[in-house]
């Protein structure tokens, strides 16, 4: 007996190991990037102190934002270093605590920054930044996505807005079509584009394994518009049902604009099957647009026809989706990058302050898709008018809020407010069962 | 890159050497023994390290999985079966069960049929013409199922009317004047589940016409022309002659297929992710476990299919046992 113990014990050993060893390849393989990472700063000693910033944005805002922080900390005893990373979000729940973790992190969900926070991964930036000057130079609401438990820990750097119509603007002012100040304006815009014998909107929600997210975004503009930012959040915490007044509502207008015959083009058939991507191109078609106004996020416009992108100031028009009281609430949904403290010294605080500071994003501004959250920041150095209108959307908002379906548990977020509503589109299932099909959904 | 490469290689070289001093090892150990204890435990003492390799890998895996089917979503809990009565419950479920069992039935039969048919067909061709239609039929095997799928994806593509269709059944569709039909949302008679499993026939009928025409070939031509000098009819020839005995094939075919078929997923995940009623287990069980981290749940999908699996597996065990015992 003893004997054959010591064999398999052997046997085994040459087994885990090998399969060590396999492991090993596939990590060292897996590609971590931040191999050159010293470990972040905290030792104090030599001239100037390197804090380093992990991030997953685009490799233009990273370059840009590395030259705005170079620029504002010439002369000062710290640097600081960017490094692009992928998948921020599950990266920094794996690093939290481990020796080669930043000092800080860019992160693109205010529901990690909380998960960090809940493993007391983060510092609080209260006393770092200086708060009262950020409330009133920042687009309100950014402040409030990155609190957590009434203690700001996030602080958004770069941003990108939501909620936004899209047209051709040759063919929109030769039409004479204005700006709508309201839902209702929208409405009506919409029945009057029908009325000339055209059709009014262009739609698409698929997008392969995804499909249905666009609509989600409908529903969190609409929401938005409708309930204010309060009862916003509170959707998104299911404080507030989906079968519920307010989501009913917003449906309801949804139903008005896409399922009315003749306003969405090929019909309320072709919106599950039309890619959310190509969707806006027959809005440019060469014949005139074969549908007019297309709602989404800022970066549609990179989706845009070759032809288009060459001129998009000339080709491409936008406004914010209206609010649904004139003057009254208006939100407008997006997403950003929020900054953590994960380091406590003092090099970190100074290099937060100096994320805190609007300039860092000057040089990033002309030649990418950054967007500052600071309200007085130079317009002029958005390189076209589209993002200038973009940015000002967000700018004259009365609350800058974060896509709600990514905050919510993955299987509404990521699951059935993606599928059910795909479904509803389609024509498959009811409003009523959509909606308590959601609400089931969601985990206790 | 070359690190890389470098580091593949080595593991790679270090597995082999280590597999072979294993070998090597566990037959001097044999060999120790005495000369009738050496035969005797010689065959376990090699076959011993795949079996414990199995254990880790399959077995482990298996029993951890059976146990988190009955904890909660992060497998802390026990919670009993409320998982599955949770998706026995849940009507997305059943409609999932539904599809899956629409596609065992469906596509197993349709394999074996027109597997057949090819190869009964190409076997009367001359050499070089049944090698190039054999080869057509063949090649899409060469293609993985996530490339097959993408590729047909194309193929059921849709454009709003008005636009230029760029699938080629909605560009066939509506050349006759009729309005295109987005048809991977249609699920009306399970339009859209069909569609999806006329890719994994194109992918995998090339497989059972292979092994169908070997066993057509290898039936004894004395059989045949007994039965034509008797005065039996082609038809005849092939149903009461030929077909009785390649049946062990067949089955096997079919066995290998439909447990293929339970477990199919890269299909249905790249074209529809299972939305417009197309979803079917295997895919359910990704996107419980990787987009809303429901281990329970996962965990107790994969004991669904696992029981629904193991008959099959018996059956074809027994089926295989009795062919080795006929020959």
């Amino acid at each position: 007996m003893k004997h054959k113990d010591v064999r398999r014990h052997t046997t085994l050993a040459v087994a885990t190991t090998a399969t060590l060893a396999l492991t090993l390849a596939a990590c060292s393989s897996g590609g971590s990037t931040d191999t050159s990472s010293d470990g972040g700063g905290g030792g104090g000693g030599g001239e100037a102190t390197e804090v380093t910033v992990w991030a997953s944005v685009d490799q233009p805002v990273l370059d840009g934002l590395q030259e705005g922080s170079n620029n504002l900390t010439e002369g000062s005893n710290i640097t600081i270093k960017w490094e692009k990373v992928e998948n921020i979000n599950q990266l920094i729940m794996t690093k939290l605590g481990a020796a080669d973790a930043p000092d800080i992190a860019l992160i693109p969900q205010p529901g990690v920054v909380a998960d960090v926070v809940s493993r007391n991964g983060a510092f609080p930036l209260d006393d770092v930044v200086d708060k009262a000057a950020l409330e009133s130079s920042m687009v309100p609401g950014t402040l409030e996505s990155g609190t957590v438990d009434g203690q700001l820990y996030g602080l958004l750097v770069s941003m990108n807005v939501k909620g936004l119509v899209f047209y051709n603007k040759p063919a929109w002012d030769a039409a004479g079509y204005g700006t709508p100040a309201t839902i209702d304006e929208l409405n009506a815009l919409t029945e009057q584009i029908k009325a000339d014998g055209n059709v009014p909107w262009c739609m698409g929600i698929e997008s392969d394994t995804a499909t249905g997210w666009p609509a989600t975004d409908w529903f969190e503009v609409l929401i938005s518009k409708y309930g204010g930012a309060d009862q916003y959040n509170q959707w998104v915490s299911h404080d507030i049902l989906f079968d519920s007044p307010l989501v009913r509502e917003a449906a309801a207008e949804f139903e008005t604009l896409a399922f009315t015959d003749g306003n969405v083009f090929g019909g309320r058939n072709a919106i599950a099957a039309t890619n959310f991507g190509t969707a806006g191109n027959p809005m440019f078609d060469a014949a005139g647009p074969k549908c007019w106004m297309l709602q989404q996020g800022s970066f549609i416009t990179g989706f845009f026809p070759e032809e288009t992108k060459a001129d998009l100031d000339t080709n491409v028009g936008l406004f914010g989706f209206p609010p649904a009281t004139a003057g009254g609430d208006n939100p407008v949904v997006g997403g950003g990058d929020l900054a953590i403290m994960l380091n406590e010294d003092q090099a970190t605080k100074d290099a937060m302050a100096i994320l805190a500071n609007g300039a860092i994003g000057e040089p990033a501004a002309p030649g990418s898709s950054f967007i500052s959250p600071h309200k007085d920041f130079n317009m002029e150095l958005y390189p076209n008018q589209v993002t200038k209108d973009v940015a000002q959307v967000a700018y004259d908002s009365t609350a800058f809020l974060f896509d709600g379906s990514d905050q919510m548990p993955g299987e509404v977020g990521a699951g059935t407010f993606w599928s059910d509503m795909t479904s509803w589109i389609a024509g498959s299932q009811d409003l009523d069962t959509t909606l308590t099909n959601i609400d089931s959904s969601w985990p206790n | 890159m070359l690190l890389k490469s470098g580091t593949v290689l080595v593991t790679v070289a270090i597995g082999i050497a280590g597999a072979i001093a294993l070998f090597w090892a566990l037959n001097k150990l044999a060999e120790l023994l005495p000369s009738k204890w050496e035969h005797r435990l010689k065959p376990y003492l090699l076959i011993l390290p795949a079996y414990l390799a199995i254990s880790l890998y399959l077995l482990y895996p298996t029993i951890v999985t059976v146990i988190n089917s009955f904890k909660d979503r992060t497998s802390d809990q026990w919670v009993g079966f409320t998982n599955y009565a949770d998706l026995f419950t849940d009507k997305a479920f059943q409609s999932t069960l539904f599809n899956t069992v629409l596609w065992v039935i469906i596509v197993p039969a349709v394999t074996i049929i027109v597997g057949l048919a090819v190869a009964a067909l190409t076997d009367r061709l001359p050499s070089k013409s049944e090698k190039f239609v054999k080869t057509m039929i063949f090649v899409p095997m060469a293609i993985s199922m996530v490339g097959a799928a993408t590729v047909w994806r194309f193929v059921y593509a849709y454009q709003p009317a008005g636009e230029t269709q760029t699938g080629l059944l909605n560009a066939v569709w509506t050349s006759g004047g009729a309005e295109p039909v987005p048809w991977l949302n249609t699920s009306t008679f399970r339009l859209n589940t069909l569609l999806l499993m006329v890719i994994l026939l194109w992918a995998q009928v090339g497989y059972a016409m292979v092994l169908l025409s070997a066993a057509i070939k290898s039936v004894p031509a004395e059989t045949l022309e007994a039965a034509r000098v008797d005065g039996a009819e082609e038809r005849q020839v092939f149903f009461s002659v030929i077909l009785p005995q390649i049946k062990g094939t067949i089955i096997a075919v079919g066995v290998t297929v439909t447990i293929g078929v339970m477990k199919i997923f890269d299909i249905v995940y790249t074209n529809t992710n299972g939305q417009f009623n197309t979803n079917v287990l295997a895919n359910d069980f990704i996107n419980e476990l990787t987009t809303n981290f429901n281990y329970g749940a996962a965990s107790a999908i994969v004991v669904i299919l696992m029981i629904a699996v193991i008959p099959i597996m018996i059956y074809q065990v027994r089926n295989f046992k009795e062919q080795e015992a006929a020959a």
